[in-house]
C-alpha cells in the first residue's frame, strides 16, 4: 500500500512539474527598459562557461555606464544563459533557442560554438528575425548563407573567431615564420616539414591545403600523421615524425590530443619546431597538463596579452581576475565585444527593430579587444592588417608570450617578443 | 441512410473497441488533444517540442518493434535514421526533390539499411547480435567522413527544405504521421506476422520447430523497423534542416532505448508514453540547468525502482483487468468479462477474512 502511495506521488509530482515548468515558461512576458541578450552555448564546458564570462562583463560595464541609450531613455541589459548542450545534442541546442527566442524573448544571440549546431540555430533565429552573434563557429558555411540569401540571412554575424579560412592561411604565415627562424638559426636552406593534424573532418581541407602549400614556401613535406582528436598517446606519430627527419611540425588540433602531443614532443625533445593550431596550448591550465613539457609550443590564438588595441590588457586582466587567476580569455569570450557592437548599433539606430539594427551593425568600426571590427559583405569579421589578424602565441618558460605578428604588413602589438625555437634544436641551447 | 449506418457503425466501433478500454481511450483522446491542441495554444516553442516529440515517438515505436517484439535488442538504430535523414537531405539538395519525395525514399533507404543490418546478424544471438548492431552506424559514420565531400562531412548537409511552410504545418504532419505510423507498428504487432514476431521472442527455437521461417521474419523485422525509423529520420532531416553526423551517434541510438524502457518495452504505447513523459521533461528541467541531466536520470530511476516494467503497463495494470479465462483485458470498474463474461471479482462476503 505504501509503496503504491509513494508511486502514485512520485508520478504526481513529475507531472505537475512539467505543467508547471512548461505553462510558466510559456508564460514570460516582456519587461520595461530591460533588453535581453541571450548567451547561447554549451555551458557544463569552458566554451559556454566563457560566452556567459565574456557576456557578464559586457553587461555589467554597460549597466555600471548607465546601460543602453534609446530614443532618451535607458536599457538595462539583462543577460539569459541558455545552455545548449550543443556538443552532445543538436536538437537540445534547437529546442533552447527556440525557447529563448519565444519564452524569453531575447533581444539578440550571442554565443555558439559548434558549426553542425550553429546551423540548425542560424535557421531558427532566421524564422524569428532575430539577430545572432556567432562568438566561435568557424565555418565559413555559416557566412555564405547571408551572400546567398541577404534578405533571410542579414541578421547573421560573427565576430570571433577569424573564419576556418583566414585561420588556415594565418596558420600558415606561423610556420613561415618559423621556417624563416629555422633557416637562419640553424643554417638549413630547405626545412623539412611533418604534418600532424587530428583525425577530424575540420583537419581534412587543412591536410591538402598543407601538401600543395608546404613545397610552395621553399620547404619540403616530410608525411602526414592523422591521431585520433582524443588520443592520449602519440608516441607512434613522433618518434615516425622524429625518423622522417622533420625540422618543424606543423600541427593542428582542437581538441584533447593537443595536450598528450605537446607533452610527449617535449618528453622525447623531437628535434623539430612544433606550429600551427593546437586549442589545448590556448589554455592557462596548459603548463600543468604537459606536466611543464609544453614549452616552445607555437599556436594560433585570438589574443594574448599584447596591446592590440587601448583596450586588450584591461579586458584580459579583468577577464583573468573574473576567473580567479585561473583561465585565459579564449575566443568565445568574445561575447564580450559582441555585445558592445550590437549596443552601438542599436544606439546609432536609435531603435531596437532588428531591421535597423542590423543596417547600424553593417557599418561597424568597432575597436575591441581582439581588434578593429569591421564585417565584410557576408557578416564576418574582416581579417587582416589593420582589422582582426589574431596573434602567434608560444609557452616560453611557462609564459603564454606573444610572437606574432612582428612586423606584418607594417603591423607589430607592442609586447610582442621573438618566436624562439626549442633549445634541444639549437647548437648550445 | 447510408451515412447514418456508417455512422452508427462508426460509433459502435468506437464504443467497443476504444472507449471500453480505459488505456485506448487515454491513448485516443491524448491523440485528440494533440491534433486539437493549435486550436487552442500556437506557443512556437511548445510547438516545436510536441513536434520533435512525435518524430521520435515513431523512432522509438520502431526501436520497440524490433527489440521489444521480436527480442532483437538493437544498440545501432540510429543507423536507419541517419541512413533515411542523410538520403533525404542529399536527395532534396541534388534533386531538387520535395520532402514528401525524399522522406519515403529515405525509409526506402533505411529498409535496405535494415536487410545489410538484418542478414550478417541472423546467426547472431542476444549480447553478440546487440554488439553487431552497435557497429553498424559507427561504420556508417566513419563512411560519411571519408566521403566528406558529399555528406559534408563534420557540417553535415545544411540548407535542406522545410518539412512544411509554416510551423503550424510541420506540427501537423509531424503529428498526423505519428498517429498513422503508430497505429500501422501497432497494427503490424497485433497481426498474424505480430504473433510469429512474438513468437520468435518468447521462444525462437519452438517457434523454428512449429514451422516458421525465423530467419526469413528475423529480416523482415529489421526491414520494418528500419522502414518506420527512416521514416523518422527523414521527417527529422527536414525539420531540423540539416542531417548531420549527430543523427548516427551512439547517443541517437540509446535515446529510443530508454524512452521505450522507461514507457513499456514490447508495447508500442510505452514508446509513445516514454517519449512523450521524457522529452518534454528534458526541457522543463531547464529551470535548473546545472542539475538539469542529473535529475532528469534521478527521474527515470526513480520511476523504473517504482514501475520496473515501465510507467504504461504500470498505469495500464491499475486501470485495467485481465480476464483470468480468456485474457482479454477489461476496465478495472468491470465486474465481468466483456467478451467472455467470466467474473473479475470475487465480492467479499461479511465475516469471511480475507487472504489465507
Amino acid at each position: 500500500m505504501r509503496r503504491r502511495i509513494v508511486t502514485i506521488l512520485v508520478v504526481l509530482v513529475l507531472l505537475s512539474t512539467m505543467v508547471m515548468g512548461f505553462g510558466a515558461g510559456c508564460g514570460l512576458k516582456y519587461t520595461k527598459n530591460v533588453l535581453k541578450v541571450g548567451v547561447a552555448g554549451p555551458m557544463q564546458f569552458i566554451m559556454g562557461r566563457h560566452h556567459w564570462l565574456g557576456a557578464q562583463m559586457a553587461a555589467d560595464e554597460i549597466n555600471k555606464a548607465g546601460g543602453v541609450l534609446i530614443d532618451g531613455k535607458k536599457y538595462r541589459i539583462d543577460l539569459v544563459q541558455i545552455d545548449t548542450n550543443e556538443l552532445l545534442s543538436i536538437d537540445d541546442a534547437a529546442a533552447a533557442i527556440e525557447r529563448a527566442i519565444s519564452v524569453d524573448k531575447v533581444n539578440v544571440l550571442v554565443g555558439s560554438i559548434r558549426t553542425e549546431a550553429a546551423l540548425v540555430m542560424q535557421e531558427i533565429a532566421m524564422d524569428n528575425q532575430t539577430i545572432f552573434i556567432v562568438c566561435g563557429a568557424s565555418h565559413t558555411a555559416l557566412s555564405v548563407k547571408v551572400g546567398a540569401d541577404y534578405e533571410r540571412y542579414k541578421y547573421w554575424f560573427r565576430v570571433t573567431p577569424i573564419n576556418v579560412g583566414n585561420l588556415v592561411k594565418t596558420s600558415m604565415i606561423l610556420l613561415n615564420q618559423v621556417g624563416a627562424t629555422v633557416r637562419a638559426q640553424l643554417g638549413i636552406a630547405k626545412p623539412k616539414v611533418a604534418v600532424i593534424i587530428e583525425k577530424a573532418v575540420a583537419g581534412d581541407p587543412l591536410a591538402a591545403a598543407a601538401q600543395a602549400l608546404i613545397p610552395t614556401f621553399g620547404m619540403e613535406f616530410v608525411g602526414l600523421w592523422r591521431p585520433s582528436p582524443n588520443a592520449t598517446d602519440v608516441t607512434a606519430e613522433l618518434t615516425a615524425i622524429r625518423d622522417s627527419g622533420a625540422n618543424i611540425i606543423y600541427t593542428y588540433f582542437s581538441g584533447p590530443a593537443g595536450v598528450p602531443y605537446a607533452k610527449q614532443w617535449g618528453e622525447l625533445q623531437i628535434p623539430a619546431a612544433s606550429v600551427g593550431i593546437n586549442v589545448e596550448a590556448q589554455a592557462k591550465g596548459f603548463m600543468q597538463a604537459t606536466n611543464n613539457m609544453g614549452n616552445w609550443e607555437y599556436t594560433l590564438n585570438t589574443m594574448a596579452r599584447v596591446k592590440i588595441t587601448e583596450k586588450t590588457i584591461p579586458y584580459y586582466d579583468a577577464f583573468v581576475e573574473r576567473t580567479g587567476g585561473l583561465e585565459f580569455p579564449t575566443y568565445n569570450a568574445g561575447t564580450y565585444d559582441a555585445i558592445y557592437i550590437w549596443k552601438e548599433a542599436i544606439e546609432r539606430a536609435n531603435s531596437i527593430d532588428p531591421d535597423a539594427i542590423v543596417v547600424e551593425m553593417e557599418k561597424t568600426d568597432f575597436i575591441s579587444s581582439a581588434g578593429r571590427i569591421v564585417f565584410d559583405t557576408m557578416h564576418d569579421v574582416k581579417w587582416g592588417p589593420g582589422f582582426v589578424t589574431a596573434v602567434g602565441t608560444q609557452w616560453q618558460d611557462g609564459e603564454l608570450v606573444a610572437c606574432w605578428p612582428i612586423d606584418f604588413y607594417g603591423v607589430t602589438y607592442e609586447g610582442t617578443v621573438p618566436y624562439k625555437l626549442p633549445p634541444w634544436m639549437v647548437p648550445g641551447g | 441512410m447510408t451515412v447514418v449506418r456508417y455512422l452508427n457503425w462508426l460509433w459502435r466501433e468506437f464504443k467497443g473497441e476504444i472507449l471500453v478500454l480505459p488505456g485506448r481511450s487515454i491513448l485516443f483522446f491524448g491523440a485528440v488533444a494533440l491534433l486539437a491542441l493549435p486550436l487552442v495554444f500556437r506557443h512556437p516553442y511548445a510547438l516545436r517540442i510536441l513536434t520533435m516529440a512525435s518524430i521520435f515517438a515513431i523512432f522509438a515505436a520502431s526501436w520497440d518493434l524490433i527489440s521489444g517484439v521480436v527480442g532483437q535488442l538493437s544498440l545501432g538504430h540510429a543507423i536507419f535514421f541517419g541512413t533515411a535523414a542523410y538520403t533525404s537531405a542529399l536527395l532534396n539538395l541534388n534533386a531538387g526533390l520535395p520532402p514528401v519525395v525524399t522522406i519515403p525514399l529515405g525509409a526506402l533507404a533505411a529498409v535496405v539499411a535494415g536487410l545489410a543490418v538484418g542478414i550478417p546478424c541472423l546467426r547472431l544471438k542476444g549480447q553478440y547480435l546487440s554488439l553487431a548492431t552497435l557497429a553498424f552506424p559507427i561504420i556508417l559514420a566513419g563512411l560519411v567522413m571519408v566521403f566528406s565531400s558529399v555528406t559534408g562531412g563534420e557540417l553535415g548537409v545544411s540548407g535542406v527544405t522545410r518539412l512544411a511552410p509554416t510551423r503550424l504545418k510541420e506540427y501537423y504532419v509531424a503529428v498526423v504521421a505519428a498517429i498513422v505510423l503508430i497505429l500501422a507498428v501497432w497494427k503490424i504487432t497485433d497481426s498474424k506476422v505480430g504473433i510469429i514476431f512474438h513468437a520468435i521472442r518468447e521462444d525462437e527455437v519452438a517457434a523454428r520447430a512449429s514451422g516458421i521461417n525465423t530467419p526469413l521474419y528475423k529480416v523482415l523485422a529489421f526491414c520494418l523497423s528500419g522502414l518506420f525509423a527512416g521514416l523518422a529520420g527523414g521527417l527529422y532531416a527536414h525539420y531540423m534542416r540539416i542531417a548531420g553526423p549527430s543523427t548516427l551517434s551512439v547517443l541517437t541510438s540509446f535515446q529510443p532505448i530508454i524512452w521505450v524502457i522507461f514507457g513499456g518495452i514490447a508495447t508500442i504505447y510505452g514508446a509513445v508514453v516514454g517519449v512523450f513523459v521524457l522529452f518534454p521533461l528534458v526541457e522543463v528541467l531547464r529551470v535548473a540547468p546545472e542539475l538539469r541531466m542529473l535529475l532528469y536520470a534521478a527521474s527515470i530511476v526513480l520511476v523504473l525502482r517504482f514501475m520496473p516494467e515501465g510507467l504504461a503497463p504500470w498505469v495500464i495494470d491499475r486501470l485495467e483487468r485481465k480476464c483470468p479465462r480468456c485474457k482479454e483485458h477489461n476496465a478495472f470498474t468491470r465486474r465481468a468479462c466483456r467478451v467472455c463474461g467470466t467474473a473479475l471479482r470475487v465480492p467479499q462476503e461479511k465475516g469471511v477474512p480475507s487472504g489465507g
